[in-house]
């Protein structure tokens, strides 16, 4: 009889043992090729609060058609949050071993890039990954810092784009949703009154004022960062935050209360009524508005690519509208998994494995093929993918997750303002140019790597 | 091997004769029963220690975390980066006052409630219980209840706007410093009350009975007899309390996120942001130092405090004090 403490101390021994042969066999039997190397093969992944029964299930069928592939297993391992997942990388690259295969986010891939730990993609291992051709282009393009330099595959898309009632619109006389900023102001007014707002933003969010910022600055023609210099105290950069604050209060189509509110939050006013635009959101939001008061009165539209003020795209502006937002696929350098992990990436990023992986979680594919699919299939989701296949990389630099803290911190910093019914200029340069100096001074260390 | 056999009880009989440590040796203390927690303490916090200092030495970031052995020594610069930013400064002195002012605040609620479960009365252990759950609530919990309550639509605007007063914002701008301080003192005070509690046990019945022939008043017999009994618990308390609150990183990262809000941006929040988030793991080490020492005033005051405290009970403090500095 085996006792249950034994049967545990087996299965710890076992993964232990799993863990030391992914990262110490390398003696000499591993001859590469999936038959060399048996894994099982560590894969870390988000844990999907909204579906974790649904999440088990595909790691399930993942690691059998993985199995029926390869003949050898798959392993999950999920981190909870952002910060949980930094943790396990920063712990994974000091210690040299640690998942496999990791998913990344396409903002934290340049920093990922940057600690060097990750398998650069040749053209052999691009061709193992299934090729670069079977991807959407635009969601490539926060693989790497170049063409040659890439280290993550486009494994997930979520692209941001703007969510609106259609029934509030058809009631106010709108016909259309807003294709500049200026005209979504006066749509938002229309939609004003009687305890309902415009539009819902999550002011207090950890990363939605950020992007809003770098889409305005970007429509004005300030891409940010660029070329390893900073340009945040430009006074496109203080335009675009005094617009991104004027929705609330200069133009009143923003329940006062956002200043406090953060993503779901605002979310939850959009799908309770009480706002009838939102933008800054996407396929994400979806499963909640499906169970809410607005299921079947909502479309998503591309958010505007005219800037606030603007009656066309300035001269050196950019209609950028959503970041490459979604999730890549990193394959650690000190795996001796490598060609059991390519398998893994060219099996999870083919068509039919994407497909079913929207359908079950909502994130849209990165597989050109798949997102056709699904754009065909789905009134929903055909504006999001629109979007997404317009979207303009961020920065792609190990500097960048700083200043995306200090673009963020600004805001942080100006929330009372914003709660007290204005951001004062001089207050707003101050913080700017303190986010300048950090986001240079980031730069400036990598740029002397 | 009858010689070392008899030894024992000789020395085992000898404590009881002569009474105290007197007859014994310093030297031939059993020193070696330290090692292994002396060990392990060199393992848990002397390494860990070492490693931090020399973090704050190196350019330890994203750059260099792979090779981290070989990251390049840069001296005092992270600490010269750490002031020049002037955001420790600050962060100094908000952790500081947050830690000094919520101390401040549970002190006296600590003691009215060991007071007012000092007798004995229908539901006291009911009450008791009670007034230690906001202790024994995890600080994540703490933070989350709080967080909730908290937003403009939460339980706390809803309750005073039926008072006809508007809450406004507590997890935004400046009045963050004192929600902060608020929850802290919600979640903290028990720590007083336990100690008062405590103190309260060792007043003698007969110093109440001798107050209350001398006809003492409500005032005179807590101003006269229980507060210079509670005044050792109290310091320790009011010491032991502040170090914690200074310490504390779960309420503001839960309450606030991060980055922080400029007037809740406590040092541990800072050194969070610097190492975990901006990986500048070599900045956020000097971080950490820099608050180690400003753990380290009140802490001299508690250490001191205690060897007071020894001394003035008895003689034996002082040679203890004296055999320990030739031991060392």
């Amino acid at each position: 009889m085996i006792s249950r403490r034994s049967a545990i101390a087996a299965l710890g021994t076992g993964s232990l043992l799993a863990v030391t042969a992914a990262c110490g066999s390398s003696g000499g039997a591993s001859k590469g090729g999936s038959g060399g190397s048996k894994g099982p093969v560590t894969v870390l992944v988000l844990k999907s609060a909204q579906y974790p029964d649904q999440q088990k299930k595909w790691f399930t069928d993942t690691a059998a058609a993985f199995m029926k592939e390869t003949g050898a297993s798959v392993k999950f391992q999920t981190f909870a949050s952002g910060a949980d997942e930094q943790k396990i990388i920063q712990t994974s690259v000091v210690s040299g071993q640690g998942p496999d295969v990791y998913a990344l986010g396409t903002t934290f891939t340049p920093v990922a890039y940057a600690t060097k730990a990750f398998v650069t993609l040749g053209d052999k291992e691009w061709e193992a990954v299934g090729g670069r051709d079977r991807f959407t282009p635009a969601t490539l393009s926060m693989s790497g810092p170049s063409k040659t330099e890439a280290v993550g595959v486009p494994f997930l898309s979520r692209p941001f784009a703007m969510a609106y009632n259609t029934e509030l619109f058809s009631a106010a006389g709108i016909t259309a949703p807003p294709t500049t900023w200026d005209e979504l102001v006066e749509d938002g007014k229309k939609l004003t009154g009687g305890g309902q707002h415009g539009v819902a933003i999550g002011y207090a969010d950890n990363f939605d004022p950020w992007k809003f910022v770098w889409m305005f600055a970007n429509q004005y023609g300030d891409p940010l960062v660029a070329k390893g210099k900073a340009s945040i105290d430009d006074p496109a950069v203080e335009r675009a935050y005094q617009a991104y604050f004027g929705f609330l209060t200069q133009d009143g189509i923003v329940d006062p209360d956002a200043a406090g509110w953060s993503n779901p939050q605002a979310l939850a006013s959009f799908a309770d009524g009480r706002s009838a635009m939102m933008p800054m959101t996407g396929p994400t939001a979806i499963p909640t508005l499906e169970g809410s008061a607005v299921k079947g009165k909502y479309a998503f539209a591309p958010m505007p690519t005219v800037p606030p003020g603007e009656s066309s795209l300035p001269s050196g502006g950019k209609p950028a509208t959503t970041i490459v937002s979604g999730d890549n696929i990193a394959i650690a350098d000190y795996s001796d998994n490598k060609e059991l992990a390519y398998a893994f990436v060219k099996l999870v990023t083919g068509a039919e494995q994407q497909v079913a992986y929207t359908k079950i979680f909502g994130d849209l594919p990165t597989n050109a093929a798949a997102a056709k699919e699904i754009a065909a299939g789905s009134k929903l989701l055909g504006p999001i993918l629109e979007a997404g296949a317009g979207a303009v990389p961020t920065p792609f630099t190990g500097a960048w997750s700083e200043a995306q803290l200090a673009l963020t911190n600004v805001v942080v910093q100006s929330r009372s303002d914003l709660a007290s019914g204005a951001v004062p200029p001089d207050a707003l340069k101050s913080r700017l140019a303190e986010a300048q100096a950090s986001s240079q001074q980031a730069l400036d260390r990598a740029g002397s790597q | 091997m009858t010689e070392t056999l008899g030894a024992p009880p000789a020395s085992r009989g000898a404590p009881p004769a002569s009474g105290g440590g007197e007859v014994r040796h310093p030297g031939r203390r059993p020193l070696w029963l330290l090692l292994p927690g002396g060990l392990l303490m060199v393992v848990v916090i002397a390494v860990p220690a070492v490693m931090a200092i020399w973090m704050s030495l190196v350019a330890l970031d994203q750059y260099s975390l792979r090779d981290w052995l070989g990251a390049p020594f840069v001296g005092a610069a992270n600490y010269v980066e750490s002031f020049a930013q002037g955001r420790v400064l600050h962060a100094l002195w908000v952790s500081a006052a947050f830690g000094v002012l919520t101390t401040l605040l549970t002190l006296p609620l600590g003691v009215a409630a060991a007071l007012a479960t000092q007798t004995a009365f229908r539901g006291r252990a009911l009450a008791r219980s009670l007034f230690l759950v906001p202790y024994v609530l995890p600080s994540f919990v703490t933070a989350t209840i709080w967080r909730t309550l908290l937003q403009p639509s939460g339980a706390v605007n809803n309750v005073i706007g039926s008072l006809g007063v508007d809450g406004g914002q507590w997890l935004v701008g400046s009045r963050t410093f004192w929600t902060l301080v608020l929850v802290d003192t919600w979640a903290s005070w028990p720590f007083v009350y336990l100690l008062s509690l405590a103190g309260l046990q060792v007043i003698e019945r007969e110093a109440h009975e001798a107050a209350a022939l001398d006809g003492a008043s409500w005032w005179q017999k807590l101003r006269y007899v229980v507060l210079p009994y509670l005044r050792g618990p109290l310091a320790l308390a009011a010491i032991i309390a502040t170090l914690s609150h200074i310490n504390n990183f779960t309420l503001p990262y839960v309450l606030f996120g991060s980055p922080a809000p400029r007037p809740v941006e406590v040092l541990p929040m800072l050194t969070y942001s610097t190492s975990f988030e901006t990986f500048r793991f070599g900045l956020g080490s000097a971080m950490a130092i820099v608050s180690v020492l400003l753990i380290l005033i009140p802490l001299l005051v508690y250490l001191r405090a205690v060897r007071l405290d020894t001394g003035g009970d008895g003689a034996p403090a002082p040679r203890a004090a004296a055999a320990g500095r030739g031991v060392g």
